[in-house]
């Protein structure tokens, strides 16, 4: 009897890209949450609360993914069968991480959709919770729900983020444009995911490039703080 | 044309003139950061709730100072500055 862990689908390489985006998503969450402590304006700490959302919905991803095979072989005259079987608790660990991952993802997103939005509505606000509710459970039984949602939200993000280059001009703001117009593109792609796998994985690979165009932010202000505290 | 200051931009004003000075006077502060007498009133209590500078008195006369961590936020302005602005906060 012999145990394989399985990492995820194409041998595993999904799995990597969702560990990079825990990266990229928790450092932006810790930077912006760096933000909020020092001048305490609320918008910093919810969007330091959007992308911790992200992060966690990318470790339950990789648990989605996770699967143990067990593997046994039977003897039969001059034969050897080799058979794999899923272990089926780790099935209900798959579905409640899966369900976790929409969740949190959907609701990291609708958050920096609120943010940026900047509605101070309490009552447009309420019917806001309701409809994300809604979305949410019904994007937990339709795939395809989840991912038009996602493409939705993102749309009006990267038309925020296009207007936002527009106005300051400089690299970090058309890094963070050219981010989230990939990550929407990316989730054009898992649209048609359950139809082949190819889509799966281009959307991946389109969702690592995304969070790169972040990273590539993350370090520039990096080199940059670097530089300013060297001239003085 | 000159655009309009960003809040980040006043706040970064009023603490560079406490850094740059070891005690300074209402009056000093509404002169370098540009502000007038009622609109200096809510940064200067947004910096005083949020511990960036503190209040004290001498002479019956009432000063600011920077705090440690108001030099913290001068030293990470730039980059703050940079994220805010990249993701249009």
């Amino acid at each position: 009897m012999e145990w394989t862990l399985v990492l995820g689908r194409f041998y595993g390489i999904d799995t990597f890209i969702e560990f990079l985006t825990i990266l990229v998503s928790l450092s932006v969450s810790f930077y912006s949450f760096r933000v909020y402590k020092l001048i305490k304006d609320k918008h910093y700490k919810w969007f330091s609360l959007a992308f911790l959302l992200l992060g966690i919905s990318f470790i339950f991803k990789i648990l989605s993914n996770i699967t143990f095979l067990h593997k046994f072989e039977v003897q039969e005259a001059n034969f050897v069968f080799t058979f794999m079987s899923h272990l089926k608790s780790m099935e209900i660990v798959n579905f409640f991480s899966f369900v976790f991952y929409k969740t949190f993802h959907l609701i990291g997103f609708l958050l920096l959709f609120l943010i940026l939005s900047k509605n101070e509505e309490r009552n447009k606000n309420i019917l806001f919770f309701y409809l994300s509710l809604i979305v949410v459970l019904f994007s937990i039984y339709f795939n395809f729900v989840f991912h038009i949602t996602l493409v939705f939200i993102l749309i009006y993000l990267t038309l925020y983020f296009y207007e936002n280059y527009k106005k300051v001009e400089n690299i970090n703001a058309f890094l963070v444009f050219m981010s989230f117009l990939i990550i929407l593109t990316s989730h054009l792609f898992f649209i048609f995911s359950d139809v082949n796998t190819l889509f799966y994985l281009f959307g991946e690979v389109l969702l690592l490039i995304g969070f790169m165009c972040l990273l590539t932010n993350q370090i520039r202000l990096k080199i940059k703080s670097k530089k300013v505290l060297k001239s003085k | 044309m000159k655009t309009k200051r960003t809040k980040l931009e006043i706040i970064r004003d009023l603490l560079d003139t406490l850094q740059k000075n070891r005690k300074v006077k209402i009056t000093h502060l509404i002169y370098k950061a540009n502000l007038s007498n009622n609109s200096i009133k809510p940064y200067l209590e947004e910096l005083l709730r949020n511990g960036l500078m503190e209040q004290f008195f001498e002479d019956e006369q009432r000063l600011f100072k920077i705090t440690s961590k108001g030099n913290e936020f001068l030293m990470e302005y730039s980059k703050i500055k940079v994220f805010s602005e990249s993701f249009g906060l």
